[in-house]
């Protein structure tokens, strides 16, 4: 017998309800939920979080689009989270007169975005390029999904951004390094015998602004034991390059000649529309002052680069005025020392600059 | 769009005000439509056109199908129906797959020939939907149902938002008599549906992406023979990974749609309380294992033909139902390995099913618990990105290798075993009730409790909005 597409009854697909009605227990689920999410808030808080931008995709994305959108002239700033953390935009604009746009992504060797800009018509401004050393020059990428979304973000996507964006400023909790399993995976359980426990990277940084104007979070200054996981954070898994093989040795050589060829070429494209491109190799200690010279040394890199490149460069450890800063955890900058330091660089750009102009 | 996203928060809460605006119900039906093709065009706008192309097709074959009687005409309008669809499918599924099946082939006979790269992008759920109108232009051939009156609820069958692009797969002569007459949830349906949807994000968010998707990964991106447990646990968390990710997405489904006063059917019911294949079979994923039953095993011949005819449509349609799920031989094998399982059974059955011991309960938990173990011995293969990781868990799992990689951490073995426990508990608990029986038995205090907890887990877990696994099929 033929079933009908248009019966009349159509009750018969209703499905079956629980046999009391449930506006208790929406009532008692709103509170629970209320009170527990109330609890949360108050213990982050209460570890020293307050609520501030995440620093997503999205949010990177919507700068990356301000150059498409009028503001190609801009200074433009890229780089890892050393750049991130150790320019401060508002003393940037302070000094300078104008607001740059921070494109620099944590963990994220910079030449994807510098490609990016050079391949861009729109872009004829400035870039500061920050170098770390281990990035840089290995072309690791932790956040290159950023790229991904700024070149293919859908519309559900942005909508999702400007919605959190909205949320964002009033939830300390709401940051994806207090994310419950997050938080779950860093609880000190005992190990299990044979395997490798990595440490992760903890909360360092507050985006304070939706132009991503970030600082290093006040409690990585204030609290010496949660610095001291960020140290070990740091030297974790760290082997000295005496004991690596012949094989992994030559793979990285080839890998950094790569980087070098393709910030070279960038840096040519760029220069050909009348781009300034300046590099900046920022200051470091402790487990950094060892490691990066070791496997990076400055000889056979930065001091290649400037020279392929032709572009001004500003190494920390050519200028005593990049010197002397308060590095909490051995490779960021505490947020009032990024202020001095923003000034400072600028400074040195400007007289770099000036002396570039003699020199022509 | 993605369920487990703020966008579909407020696209959710427009669609509801406007279905419960005083408008009159055309204008809803066309609101839900628009609704549905923004919902879908949130992937890829330009594959709304594919969602056209059925709809425009499907309806106007069935229309032709109904008034036509000549068999040669009707046979002939059922198999454009059939090409076009399937032809879609082919074309943006398995085209790159049967390309380098086509390359590996000609290389075995001494040709090398490098084929062009395939820049194909999949459209999002195109398995369900292209099923849903196949099954429309199948039932009116079949003299099973009538054509649509109207094209505004066919275009709305082929296109409903909750369920489009990961089932349930509707059959027409469920959801189109639910559009031909005003709907809108009554106060205890939308109480009900928003308990649905949080239940559904919760497995979602919760269970599969925080509890155990970092476990299966962990195993099943390693590259090493794994210890034991690691390959056990691994493999456990995925399978319990897969069932919260899949039915998560129909619960919220069957949920979003009660709330605009929709009836969705079910598609999953405890399957890891399962006794034996066939019993799987009618509790995962129910809507497909119901739609490959009626529209390929039974026309078949089913288990009308001789004995070995059985087995053979048996065979082919899991092996197709496997194939179904992704274009790659793992999921072939994955389908064929549930084929002799089922064939296996029915043997057993057939030969030893009347012996009293199968009625007793430690015989019963026997039998569930060989199950559970064999299903996970086919997830391995659903899960593994080729047959050299398969190979690896499988010979991890069987062979007990001394040397075996640990990979899981502490806290990974002590979450897979806490979830997978509990998840076989409530299963086995469940097995023969209906949620919303158990709801109405329980104190309203600890309903809602349980309510808010869900709800803060899920908002304190933060999912990084990762689509759901099956939106790949």
């Amino acid at each position: 017998m033929r079933s009908s597409t248009s019966s009349s009854n159509a009750s018969e697909f209703d499905r079956p309800l629980p046999g009391r009605p449930m506006g208790a227990s929406w009532l008692v689920a709103v509170l629970v939920c209320v009170l527990m999410i109330g609890a949360w808030e108050m213990y982050w808080r209460g570890q020293g979080a307050t609520p501030a931008y995440r620093n997503s995709e999205g949010l990177w994305a919507i700068q990356r689009r301000r150059i498409d959108a009028g503001d190609g002239h801009r200074q433009v700033l890229t780089g890892s989270s050393r750049t991130l953390f150790n320019l401060n935009l508002d003393t940037w604009e302070k000094v300078s007169g104008e607001r740059p746009i921070q494109l620099a992504l944590e963990g994220t060797s910079p030449l994807g975005v510098l490609e990016s800009l050079a391949e861009d018509p729109h872009f004829t401004g400035q870039a500061l390029v920050g170098v770390a050393p281990g990035l840089f020059y290995s072309g690791f990428e932790y956040r290159k999904k950023a790229l991904t979304q700024f070149d293919k973000e859908s519309w559900s996507q942005w909508l999702g951004q400007q919605i959190s964006m909205r949320i964002e400023p009033f939830f300390a909790f709401y940051e994806p390094d207090f994310a419950l399993f997050t938080v779950l995976e860093r609880q000190p359980l005992p190990d299990r015998e044979g395997v490798q426990n990595e440490l992760d990277v903890r909360k360092l940084s507050n985006t304070i602004s939706v132009d991503r104007n970030t600082q290093m979070w006040s409690r990585v200054e204030t609290d010496p034991a949660y610095a001291d996981i960020a140290q070990r954070t740091w030297a974790d898994g760290f082997k000295p390059i005496e004991e690596r093989d012949a094989e992994w040795i030559e793979k990285s050589l080839e890998t950094r000649k790569t980087q070098i060829d393709r910030a070279v070429a960038a840096v040519e494209t760029l220069r050909a529309r009348g781009v300034e491109v300046i590099f900046v190799q920022h200051p470091v200690e402790g487990h950094y002052a060892v490691a990066e010279p070791m496997y990076h040394p400055r000889d056979k890199t930065w001091d290649v680069l400037i020279e392929r490149s032709g572009a001004i460069g500003l190494h920390w450890q050519d200028h005593p005025e990049m010197q002397g800063y308060r590095l909490p955890e051995w490779s960021h900058m505490s947020a009032s020392e990024a202020q001095r330091y923003t000034e400072t660089l600028l400074r040195l750009i400007e007289q770099e600059r000036a002396r570039n102009k003699e020199q022509e | 769009m993605l369920f487990n996203s703020l966008t579909f928060v407020v696209f959710f809460g427009l669609v509801l005000a406007l279905h419960n605006a005083p408008l009159d119900w055309k204008t809803k039906k066309t609101n839900l439509l628009i609704a549905s093709y923004l919902f879908y065009a949130a992937w890829n706008p330009p594959f709304v056109v594919l969602l056209w192309l059925s709809t425009v097709l499907d309806w106007n074959i069935a229309k032709r199908l109904f008034s036509e009687q000549r068999l040669s005409r009707r046979r002939m309008l059922l198999a454009v129906s059939v090409a076009v669809n399937l032809g879609l499918l082919g074309y943006f599924k398995y085209g790159e797959f049967l390309m380098e099946n086509f390359v590996a082939l000609l290389s075995l006979a001494g040709v090398a020939y490098q084929a062009p790269e395939w820049n194909i992008i999949l459209p999002v759920g195109i398995s369900f939907y292209t099923f849903q109108t196949m099954a429309y232009s199948l039932d009116v051939y079949l003299k099973r149902a009538e054509p649509a009156d109207s094209f505004l609820d066919f275009a709305l069958f082929v296109t409903f938002f909750p369920q489009l692009v990961a089932g349930p797969i509707v059959r027409p002569t469920h959801l189109l008599p639910q559009f031909a007459v005003p709907r809108k949830a009554t106060g205890r349906q939308l109480a009900w549906g928003l308990g649905l949807i949080v239940l559904g994000l919760f497995q979602k968010i919760v269970v599969a992406d925080g509890l155990l998707s970092p476990v299966a990964d962990a195993a099943f991106n390693s590259d090493k023979l794994l210890n034991p447990l690691d390959a056990w646990l691994g493999t456990l968390a995925f399978s319990g990974q897969i069932f919260s990710d899949f039915a998560g997405y129909s619960t919220t489904a069957i949920g979003v749609a009660l709330t605009l006063g929709f009836g969705l059917p079910d598609n999953f019911r405890y399957p890891y309380a399962s006794i034996g294949f066939s019993d799987f079979w009618r509790r995962w994923h129910i809507s497909l294992s119901s739609w490959l039953r009626d529209y390929l095993y039974i026309p078949l011949g089913g288990n009308r033909k001789n004995e070995f005819r059985t087995y053979a449509n048996l065979m082919t349609t899991m092996l197709l139902g496997g194939l179904w799920h992704g274009a790659s031989w793992t999921f072939v094998v994955w389908g064929g390995l549930h084929g002799l399982f089922l064939a296996a059974e029915r043997w057993l059955v057939g030969r030893f099913g009347k012996l009293g011991i199968w009625s007793r309960w430690p015989a019963r938990i026997f039998l569930a618990l060989l199950t559970y173990a064999l299903v996970n011995i086919t997830w391995v293969f659903f899960r593994a990105q080729d047959f050299a990781t398969a190979w690896r868990m499988i010979t991890s799992m069987l062979s007990f290798p001394s040397d075996g990689e640990k990979v899981l951490t502490s806290i990974y073995v002590l979450e897979t075993v806490l979830t997978i426990g509990a998840m076989l508990v409530v299963h086995w608990r469940m097995r023969n009730r209906d949620l919303h029986q158990v709801v109405a038995a329980t104190p309203a205090w600890l309903v809602g409790a349980l309510l808010g907890i869900m709800m803060t887990l899920i908002l304190i877990t933060q999912g990084g909005s990762d689509a759901f696994i099956y939106f790949q099929f």
